[in-house]
Formats: C-alpha cells, sequence, structure tokens
C-alpha cells in the first residue's frame, strides 16, 4: 500500500500535504501543561500550618526580589492539562479555584475565584518562563500567591 | 463505369482475381463497348512496357545488392536517431536518481514547514502581543498589575477597596514596571 502511494505521483504529493499538515498544526493549536502553586508568604519564619512546607531556596529567592515578604510556604501545587480552545479548573483550596482557558493567540484567559466567587479575570500571552501571579493580602501581615506556569514537558 | 470495375478489370488483366470474378469481368467486357476499350488500351501499354523497359545490371546477386541498400538506411536511421536524441545522462546521476527524487520531495516539505513556523513565528511577534486584559469581577476589589523585567514575573496584585482606599504599590513591590 504505501509502496504503491510512493510510486504514483499522487500518492507523493498527498503523502507531501501530509507531513507539511503534521508540521505546521500541532504548532499553532496546542494543549498547554501548566503548574498553579497556591503559596503563603510571611515574615514570620514557620507557618502556623504545619503541613506547610518552605518552597525551594530558587523559588523563594526569586519572589524576595520582587515582594517585600521574607519566607514563602507551599500551600498546594496542581499540575493539570488545558485543551487547546478548552478550559480547566485548578482548584488550589476550598476558598481559592483558578479557570484557566485556552485561547486564540495563542493566550490564556485567567479566572480568579474566591469562595465561589468570580474576583478577576486576566487575559494575556503566557511565554515559556514566564510567571502568571495572583496575589493579594491575608491577615497579620502576610500575603497569598497564586503562581502559573507553563511547563516543558507534554 | 465505376472505380471497384476499373479495378477489377486491370487485376483481370494481370490475372490477379479468383474463378468467379474473372467471369464477371468477362461478361462485363461482352455487354460494355467502354471496358473493352479500357482492355484494349491496357493491353496496349503493357505491350509498351515490356517491350522497353530499361533492364539495369548490377554487379552483385540479387539478395547481396538490396541487403546493402537495407544496411544502408538503416545506417542512416541510426545516426539520425543519434543526433536527434538527447545526450545521455553520467551513470553516476542515473544510480543517484532514485535517492535524489525522494530527496527532493523532502527537502520542499522541509521548505514548507519552515516557511509555515516564520509564519507563526511572526504572527507571535504581533506589536498587540503583550497587551494584558485584565478585568475586575468583583466591585470591592481594586487590582495592580505589572511586570518585573529581571524575573520575567506578571503580577496582578489584589486589595480590597474598602481596606486599602489608599493603596501604595511602593508599599508591596521592590521591582515593578507598572503596565
Amino acid at each position: 500500500m504505501i509502496r504503491r502511494l510512493c510510486s504514483c505521483r499522487a500518492g507523493r504529493l498527498f503523502l507531501a500535504a501530509l507531513l507539511f499538515l503534521a508540521s505546521v498544526l500541532p504548532s499553532q493549536a496546542a494543549e498547554l501543561k501548566l503548574e498553579a502553586k497556591l503559596i503563603w508568604a510571611t515574615n514570620d519564619d514557620k507557618s502556623p500550618n504545619l503541613e506547610h512546607k518552605p518552597v525551594d531556596a530558587a523559588t523563594a529567592e526569586k519572589l524576595r526580589k520582587v515582594f517585600k515578604w521574607k519566607n514563602y510556604f507551599i500551600v498546594n501545587r496542581i499540575v493539570k492539562t488545558v485543551p487547546s480552545r478548552g478550559a480547566n479548573s485548578f482548584e488550589l483550596s476550598k476558598q481559592c479555584t483558578v479557570e484557566i482557558r485556552e485561547l486564540e493567540g495563542p493566550k490564556v484567559e485567567v479566572k480568579l475565584i474566591g469562595k465561589g466567587k468570580e474576583v478577576h479575570k486576566t487575559t494575556k500571552t503566557l511565554t515559556k518562563g514566564e510567571w502568571f501571579t495572583y496575589a493579594g493580602d491575608d491577615k497579620n501581615e502576610s500575603a497569598w500567591f497564586v503562581i502559573i506556569t507553563e511547563l516543558d514537558e507534554k | 463505369m465505376n472505380e471497384d470495375q476499373l479495378l477489377q478489370l486491370q487485376a483481370w488483366m494481370d490475372g490477379e482475381l479468383p474463378a468467379e470474378e474473372a467471369r464477371r469481368v468477362e461478361a462485363l467486357l461482352r455487354t460494355s463497348p467502354e471496358a473493352e476499350a479500357l482492355v484494349s488500351e491496357l493491353r496496349v501499354t503493357k505491350g509498351f512496357l515490356a517491350g522497353n523497359e530499361p533492364e539495369a545490371k548490377v554487379p552483385e546477386t540479387r539478395d547481396f545488392y538490396w541487403s546493402k541498400i537495407r544496411g544502408e538506411i538503416e545506417r542512416s536511421a541510426a545516426a539520425e536517431s543519434a543526433a536527434s536524441a538527447p545526450a545521455p545522462a553520467p551513470a553516476w546521476l542515473l544510480s543517484w536518481r532514485r535517492f535524489l527524487a525522494p530527496l527532493s520531495g523532502l527537502a520542499m516539505v522541509a521548505f514548507l514547514s519552515v516557511l509555515s513556523l516564520n509564519l507563526y513565528h511572526r504572527a507571535e511577534q504581533d506589536p498587540m502581543q503583550h497587551l494584558v486584559e485584565v478585568e475586575n469581577l468583583d466591585e470591592t476589589i481594586g487590582s495592580i498589575s505589572y511586570k518585573s523585567q529581571s524575573e520575567n514575573m506578571f503580577v496582578v496584585y489584589l486589595y480590597n477597596k474598602d481596606q486599602n482606599p489608599d493603596m501604595d504599590e511602593d508599599e508591596l513591590f521592590d521591582d515593578q514596571v507598572l503596565q
């Protein structure tokens, strides 16, 4: 069958078109593998919740360069795939959920949902290596962060 | 007389007709003066040709003479076809042709792929691409968005409007580029 396809001109053209489409289509509409992290920031040395572990040194250093808090603790981490032109929900805690939709561009629409109520929506291009961060104040001079990054592996 | 009858008369003169048709032509000759006149004329002509046809003598035998002519014709035909045919491709090119044909196809596919990727990246370089749309969905919540170029981090900082009416972003960030 393949031999017959290769032997006639129409078959060769068909195979060339197939290869061409295979090389083009994945780059124009692809699913996203995203990581969403909920982080709690404080100037205290320890988190009141013993289940919260400190973030790794590189993440803490990066956050310290941008924000004023000294210590950062990971509350939850979720990795999910957002289908092309589709959406997925990341429930990071009972009170905090982000819904991410992949849009044409390619862009992402990130919707922050707090206590079941839509709070904020951002639409932007998410480039590899970039951190998209939602942040807000919390009680006792602390803060929360939702950090969304695109992972390399599919 | 029609053309068929003329031809039949000539064939009859040369003794080439089968017996049945020969009888039919002889009957025609008995009834048609025109046919009889034509046959007489043909007989005279045949007689002239038979008596006066030049006879050439060749030094070789008949078979050898004609084989020489045939050989000459074949040689000249071969020379003409060789002159009109394109120069044969080099042997190495012929042996590589079966690889070069699919390779040229692959090269075309690669070219089209690179072209399409360039178009794709060009779309990524859209100057409007960096614009960000932010929308507060809760009236009590305010937001400040900024980009830290050094850390490649885009931040949307949310605050409660009631509790922080005079939000000062300098209190929050060490390195910011406000959007």
